[in-house]
């Protein structure tokens, strides 16, 4: 595929037509987010896809999918998705983007408080 | 220092001289099966309710980063403290808590243990519903 950008930036140096077919839904996602940055996971379901090796670097061989598995709230209060690989069990944490599926987040938000290991209703008394 | 025991060497009764026990490379291990806090400082038991492989404190939650991929390798030579990240659950239901190595950002996942201060655990697991954008967002959606 010829590029014709000719700006630095890599993350401006790819064609805005580009797309990926999502492993667990099967939509076709365009592989730029809403701002410019390359996709890392499908808006739809939040799964992603182990394609880049986080403890050596480079493209990884696993190619498995990557499934959510919790939020993560930074200090400046942005939110991550950590996902764990299904093949070799990786963890990553990644941006969630702009239109992201608000209600798949909030589900795996409020997931762990559905199944609590203590009562919660001792809190109220706090 | 060896203890000389008079009355029982003249029995003849002999003490068994007590072996002395390597603690695992790179670990701050003590005598008596406790382990100091990177965070907190608290002097924690090394055995926990619910759990065999216990990498958290239960008070602050934080760990150090010592083990690979297997719990309790200590194939690591990071050694930096690692923070509580957030709070996922399994399918069935048990809560695990993923640490995130302030010194080299590599992530990991444990079971929380019997003992874990459950007010901690509470903080983390309603911190992403501080933020009331994401909630609004989320019934926009519907």
């Amino acid at each position: 595929m010829s590029n014709t950008d000719k700006t630095t930036d890599p993350n401006r140096s790819r064609t805005s037509t580009e797309t990926f077919v999502c492993v667990w839904c099967g939509l076709t996602v365009a592989a730029s987010g809403p701002d410019g940055k390359r996709r890392n996971h499908c808006p739809s379901c939040v799964h992603s896809r182990h394609v880049h090796d986080h403890v050596e670097g480079g493209p990884s061989e696993c190619r498995a999918r990557m499934s959510p598995i919790s939020i993560a709230v930074l200090r400046n209060g942005d939110w991550k998705v950590i996902h764990r690989c299904t093949r070799c069990d990786e963890l990553t944490a990644n941006r969630v983007q702009g239109d992201d599926n608000q209600l798949i987040l909030m589900r795996l938000a409020v997931r762990p408080l559905a199944q609590p290991p203590f009562p919660l209703e001792l809190f109220g008394d706090l | 220092m060896p203890r000389h025991n008079s009355r029982h060497t003249d029995r003849g009764v002999q003490r068994r001289v007590q072996r002395r026990k390597e603690a695992p490379p790179g670990t701050d291990r003590r005598p008596g099966g406790t382990f100091r806090c990177a965070g907190c400082r608290l002097d924690v038991p090394l055995a926990a309710p619910g759990t065999a492989h216990r990498n958290h404190c239960p008070q602050c939650l934080s760990s150090r980063h010592v083990d690979g991929r297997v719990p309790g390798d200590r194939a690591a030579d990071c050694g930096g403290r690692m923070e509580a990240l957030s709070l996922s659950s399994r399918p069935d239901g048990e809560w695990l808590l993923v640490h995130h190595c302030l010194l080299c950002g590599e992530l990991s996942t444990n079971r929380i243990a019997g003992d874990d201060n459950p007010l901690a655990l509470l903080k983390l697991a309603v911190r992403p519903l501080s933020d009331r954008r994401v909630p609004a967002r989320a019934l926009l959606a519907l």
